[in-house]
């Protein structure tokens, strides 16, 4: 078993509130999406206690931002990415 | 049907890409069918070998099958001259030019030529290195590709992926592509792995193909048919990169979107890019290459015209030879081989007749070379045919066969026979000596490129599978390597049984989540990989010739011995594609024969022929029936001997049906039971009817007693019951032999029960018991032909046994590893026969032993070759000093002479071969003497192998003697023995261990005879085999060998799972049960029997009851042994086993580091003989 790495975890993604529309978010914690850069999907660290599956986005909001956010397939929740 | 599905798949990976990809090519033609593919391209990584697979699965599934690869291709400077790149590289790593990923698609027959050109090149140097052990990645220079573009579609290969290389995505090199291609046929690849960068790359990569006026086309990049693999591909990901799942992020895909989705579904996977999907029907329809179609292959002399006469002249010549020019054998000998003469030309054969007579007479030639003219062996045939082959009498006639077809009644069906697709077989044994210098014998004949070694898959076995991917998921070494040697040899689903009791989910409990998690996966998925294809390796003799190069028929690549290459397809796809295999196997009994009958001669001066001696002979039939037949070839397995006993076979034709009844098809068709019932109430009254199932099997299965058990029986019960034709009769034959074709295998039964009702007007609930017999066997019996080819060496065997016993112990001694017992088992049988057939054994002896064994005047002496460690090079330069300079004084004059190593004379005194040497001291004092002995000093030059001109000798000085040491007990001697030559001469474990044994109701191996049946009963014994095959629904048996003979243990298996690790590894067990007796007949009943048939009073042999017992409980025998295994020992306070040093496992020097003042079983499990375990030869 690997050793725990004793590290902090910069930008943690934190929960967010998404808006779903035809095939991908439409609003980000009440920021209108306005175009679709990359979206792609992660699933990994099967063989762990703690799996990964996700669905990502890459967006650009009203706002001009770059929002990275997913949807945690396992539990279902919408998070944030980033700063 | 529903409409054209929107999407083609063109770019799918199977197990053939080898640890980059999870599903045969058949579980991806059926997954493709369900999902509503029309038509799937696989395109392994440099590789065609699941191909042939495909083309002949697809269409089943209603899939049709497109052929390609996916191709490492060097970019960049290194090509720019003109492809003599790699040719003048040292191999595949060249160190300029990148490596590039392109697909390459056949659109025709000239595609597919320049395709297995393509891959033939990229495979050219990958056996380069030293002993053509390292395996280097296979690529090509894309001067290459573009040399050979004709016929072929290329698409610019896989998405790029962080660390690892993708495709040709440069504008330079995809404009050379463009000029070798052209814009029709290269075409810029999208694909939507669901990775980061996507969308961006494929928007790049559209831009590219406008620029360069290429069309785009979309591909799946698949590498599993189902979402319960996609775990298996990480997995194989981190293990093809030699790293742990953890550590391999970066290397693998990050998602599961490489398992094979349906066509609608990829289609909205690239709704930005719908013009490239469309492109993927489009392009489909221009991809008509079909691989079952002709691939231009001939085998050399298939169009001589003139080989139709020149293989009746021969055959015509040969025909008086053998049955003379009249009578009733020469008529019935002349229509045969007129018929079969006729068969042969309508199938146009008679060039592949003459080519195999060619091949014989180049063994033939070679066996001369090797064999000298001079010797015995001379007269002996080079090889002879098994297999189907021997039923034909052209080959007969040709020399190809040495058993007479009309006298033994086979029948050629399997063989020849008109609806024939394909060549037939044609198997040819040899001896291993003469083998090994045929192969290369018939690259040389037929041309470099025109002759190749078949291809095989080894596949994943539950353990290499739990120790590879216990490393990936990051397990503990030790508690991996643990659970993978509980883990059966034998199948998968014992596999996680095996983990679940041996894994240490157990011991940890489940609370701790993480690593229970862990060994979990582990236990699913070895499961999935269990059985899966692991590496490209060689069969052991299947050779391909053709007149043209095969390189433009399939790809050839370098196999792992010099001199030898193979094409990429193994023998299911060799003979799908109509190539003609020759299949030259090594048989070690062929050998060993040789070896005794040049022996024979040697000491005796006796000249045999063995195709001369009586086949009739009343003595070794007698030894048959008794099942003395230890060391013989097929009938000496613990099954076999007990078989034996109850079939009691009185001729050829007997041992025939012998050596082919222990198989799994008869086992499994349920033929051996009533075989040996109806074989036994035949004996007792003649007059006894053989119930068969319906009056049309009588004349197909009378010899056989109304059961299945020759492979071809198969064939004639299709063909006399239910109807089938020749042709179809053999399609059912090759269906069951096959993993690959459950569906078809259906179809055969619907037919068959169909058949059998119309043509014999046989019941259904009839014709559904025949079928099973017919299923239950399932192809994996010998055909009869092959049974009379192994029968005939069987009886050969023994009568050597019978008649030079010392002979043909020393023969098999000198000829392993071979056959079913280990030597030390082998030397104790023929020590405890009852004289005059007893065989002494002789210990080594530096003044006697020569380097293999060999027959003296008292007995057979152990060869120096037996001393573990002692390089071949140096028990020649002692032989060879000895035959100079005269016998070793003393041990000082051998440590002068011999001019071995110090550790070698060391061995040499632990083993006792010096024991002559030193007038009647023991072994510690020869040993400590000779630590005093100068050796003679190797100046130079390798150390492992002396040679005299580079040693300085040293002067033999006079010794002092010895302090008084302790002499070695027993046991000790014993585990020295073990230790140095893994043969133990004169006492027994158990002989040394019995007056001390304190078990009540124990008996030896001689007793059981005379105790009653159904008695409870303990034995004890040293394992000799322990067997648990797949068809006995998880029984263990074992065989016990103790000081007087063996012991047949059957394990059931609620008692093997309850002590399976003693089960599986304990040298010396104790095991208490139930004695069984299966021969119930008792004297009484023989008496009447024998006077029923007017026979007098002793006229029977005695005979040899069937005894079993059946165990109830195991355990370590040493909790036995009063004082404990080495009573002596305490005192002596040494560690036997490991002086001198002589017992290197890490697992020895684990055990005996404990040992000092404690028991020395546990150097009896460090250098016990290795155990016959079944589907596995021997190990420890």
């Amino acid at each position: 078993m690997p050793a725990p790495v004793l590290t902090r975890t910069l930008n943690p993604p934190r929960p967010a509130r998404v808006r779903w529309g035809e095939g991908l978010p439409v609003e980000v914690d009440g920021e209108g999406v306005e175009s679709l850069r990359e979206s792609w999907l992660v699933e990994d660290r099967w063989w762990t206690a703690e799996p990964l599956r996700r669905r990502y986005w890459e967006l650009v909001g009203e706002r001009g931002r770059n929002l990275v956010v997913f949807h945690d397939l396992i539990s279902g929740r919408w998070f944030l990415q980033g700063p | 049907m529903s409409p054209t599905p929107p999407y083609v798949e063109l770019h799918c990976h199977s197990t053939y890409s080898f640890l980059d990809g999870v599903s045969l090519p058949e579980e991806l033609a059926r997954r493709a069918g369900e999902l509503g593919h029309a038509a799937l391209a696989l395109t392994d990584h440099n590789s065609v070998s699941g191909s042939m697979e495909l083309a002949q699965v697809a269409e089943d599934y209603g899939v049709r099958a497109i052929h390609g690869a996916e191709i490492d291709v060097i970019t960049g400077p290194a090509e720019d001259g003109g492809g003599h790149g790699r040719d003048a590289g040292p191999g595949a790593g060249e160190g300029h030019g990148e490596i590039r990923h392109i697909t390459l698609l056949a659109l025709d027959e000239w595609g597919w030529r320049n395709l297995s050109r393509i891959i033939t090149h990229a495979h050219a140097h990958t056996r380069d290195g030293p002993g053509r052990r390292e395996q280097a990645a296979p690529a090509v220079d894309l001067a290459r590709v573009i040399e050979h573009a004709q016929g072929l579609v290329c698409l610019t290969g896989c998405a790029a992926r962080s660390a690892v290389g993708g495709g040709v995505h440069d504008e330079r090199s995809a404009r050379r592509l463009l000029v070798a291609f052209g814009p029709e046929n290269l075409y810029v690849e999208l694909q939507r792995p669901y990775a980061r960068h996507d969308r961006a790359r494929n928007r790049a990569l559209a831009a590219l193909g406008r620029r360069l006026g290429l069309r785009c086309v979309a591909t799946g990049d698949v590498h599993a048919h189902d979402r319960s693999r996609a775990e298996l591909q990480d997995a194989f990901v981190a293990l093809r990169n030699h790293a742990t799942l953890d550590a391999s992020e970066p290397l693998r895909r990050g998602n599961h979107s490489h398992v094979m989705s349906a066509p609608q579904a990829m289609a909205s996977r690239f709704a930005d890019h719908p013009e490239a999907v469309r492109e993927t029907l489009l392009l489909a329809e221009r991809l008509t290459f079909d691989l079952r179609r002709d691939l231009g292959y001939r085998y050399p002399g298939a169009e001589d015209e003139r080989a139709s006469g020149r293989l009746s002249e021969l055959c015509g010549a040969r025909l008086a030879e053998r049955y003379g020019s009249a009578g009733a054998a020469h008529d019935e000998a002349r229509a045969r081989l007129q018929e079969e003469l006729r068969v042969i030309e309508a199938l146009g054969l008679p060039g592949f007749f003459l080519l195999h007579h060619d091949m014989l007479e180049l063994a033939r030639e070679v066996a001369l070379e090797v064999r000298g003219p001079a010797s015995v062996r001379a007269l002996l045939a080079p090889g002879r045919g098994r297999g189907s082959s021997v039923s034909s009498l052209v080959c007969y006639l040709t020399g190809l066969s040495h058993i007479d077809p009309i006298a033994a009644e086979l029948a050629l069906g399997r063989f020849l026979h008109e609806d024939l697709h394909g060549l037939p077989d044609i198997d040819l044994d040899f001896p291993r000596d003469i083998r090994e210098r045929l192969i290369p014998r018939v690259h040389e004949r037929y041309g470099q490129d025109r002759a190749a070694l078949v291809a095989a898959f080894p596949t994943f076995r539950a353990r290499g599978a739990i120790r590879e991917l216990g490393k990936v998921l990051g397990l503990p070494a030790g508690e991996i390597e643990r659970v993978a040697r509980g883990a059966e040899r034998y199948g998968e689903h014992e596999i996680a049984a095996g983990l679940g009791a041996g894994g240490p989910d157990a011991e940890e409990g489940a609370g701790r989540g993480e690593p229970s998690i862990r060994w979990r996966w582990l236990a699913r998925l070895v499961e999935q990989a269990y059985g899966l294809p692991r590496h490209l390796s060689q069969h052991p003799g299947g050779m391909i010739v053709a007149t043209r190069p095969l390189i433009d028929c399939c790809p050839v690549v370098p196999a792992a011995m010099e001199g030898r290459q193979m094409v990429q397809w193994d023998k299911d796809s060799c003979a799908d594609a109509g190539f003609l295999k020759i299949d030259l196997l090594g048989l070690g009994m062929l050998s060993a024969v040789e070896r005794c009958v040049e022996e024979i001669a040697r000491v005796r001066g006796e000249r045999i022929d063995l195709s001369r001696i009586p086949f009739d002979d009343p003595e070794t039939f007698r030894a048959i029936r008794a099942a003395d037949t230890v060391g013989v070839f097929q009938i000496e397995s613990r099954a076999q001997m007990q078989s034996l006993l109850r079939t009691r076979p009185r001729s050829l034709e007997d041992l025939t049906i012998q050596v082919a009844i222990v198989r799994p098809g008869p086992i499994q068709g349920g033929a051996i039971n009533p075989y040996i019932e109806r074989r036994r109430r035949l004996r007792e009254d003649p007059a006894y009817e053989i119930p068969y199932e319906h009056p049309a099997l009588e004349p197909v299965l009378r010899e056989t007693l109304g059961t299945i058990i020759f492979q071809d029986q198969v064939m004639q019960v299709a063909e006399a019951f239910a109807g089938f034709s020749a042709g179809e009769a053999d399609g059912l034959r090759r269906a069951m032999s096959r993993k690959r074709s459950q569906e078809m295998l259906a179809r055969h039964r619907e037919r068959f029960i169909e058949g059998a009702q119309r043509h014999v007007g046989a019941a259904e609930r009839t014709a559904q018991r025949v079928w099973t017999m017919v299923e239950g066997f399932a192809g994996f019996g010998f055909p009869k032909a092959h049974s009379a080819a192994f029968g005939l060496l069987a009886y050969q065997s023994t009568w050597l046994r019978v008649h030079y016993g010392a002979e043909f112990l020393c023969a098999l001694l000198n000829e392993q590893p071979m056959g079913f017992y280990a030597p030390d088992s082998l030397v104790h049988e023929a020590e405890t026969r009852s004289p005059p057939a007893r065989v002494r054994m002789l210990g080594l002896d530096v003044n006697a032993s020569q380097v293999q064994c060999t027959v003296e005047q008292e007995g057979v002496r152990l060869g120096l070759g037996y001393i573990k460690d002692m390089a071949s090079a140096e028990a020649q330069a002692l032989v060879a000093e000895r035959i100079r300079n005269g016998p070793f004084a003393d041990l000082s004059d051998l440590a002068a002479r011999a001019g071995v190593r110090r550790l070698t004379l060391e061995q040499l005194a632990w083993s006792g071969a010096c024991d002559s040497l030193i007038g009647g001291l023991d072994r510690r004092s020869a040993l400590w003497q000779l630590g005093l002995a100068a050796p003679a000093l190797s100046i130079g030059g390798d150390p492992q192998v002396p040679a005299s001109q580079d040693t300085q000798l040293a002067l033999a000085l006079e010794l002092p003697a010895a302090p008084s040491l302790r002499p070695l007990s027993r046991w000790q001697r014993l585990i020295a023995d073990y230790s140095t030559s893994g043969v133990t001469i004169g006492d027994h474990a158990l002989a040394i261990l019995r007056s001390r044994l304190v078990v009540p109701m124990l008996a030896t191996s001689a007793q059981l005879a005379r105790l009653p049946t159904g008695g409870e009963v303990a034995v004890a014994g040293l394992v000799i085999a322990r067997q648990r095959p797949g068809t006995a629904n998880g029984t263990m048996f074992l065989l016990f060998e103790d000081e007087f003979g063996t012991i047949n243990l059957i394990v059931p298996k609620a008692v093997y799972e309850s002590h399976r690790q003693l089960a599986r590894a304990e040298p010396l067990l104790l095991a208490r049960g139930r004695l069984e007796r299966s021969q119930e007949r008792t004297l009484e009943q023989a008496r009447r029997a024998r006077e029923g048939r007017g026979e007098e009073a002793g006229s029977e042999e005695q005979i040899r009851p069937v005894i079993n017992v059946l165990v109830r409980e195991l355990a370590p025998l040493e909790r036995f042994v009063a004082g404990g295994i080495d009573d002596e020992h305490r005192t002596a306070a040494a560690n036997v086993s490991r002086l001198p040093a002589a017992t290197r496992s890490a697992a020895a020097e684990l055990e005996a580091d404990g040992v000092e003042g404690a028991e020395v079983g546990p150097s009896m499990r460090a250098v016990a003989p290795p155990v016959q375990s079944f589907a596995a030869g021997r190990r420890r």
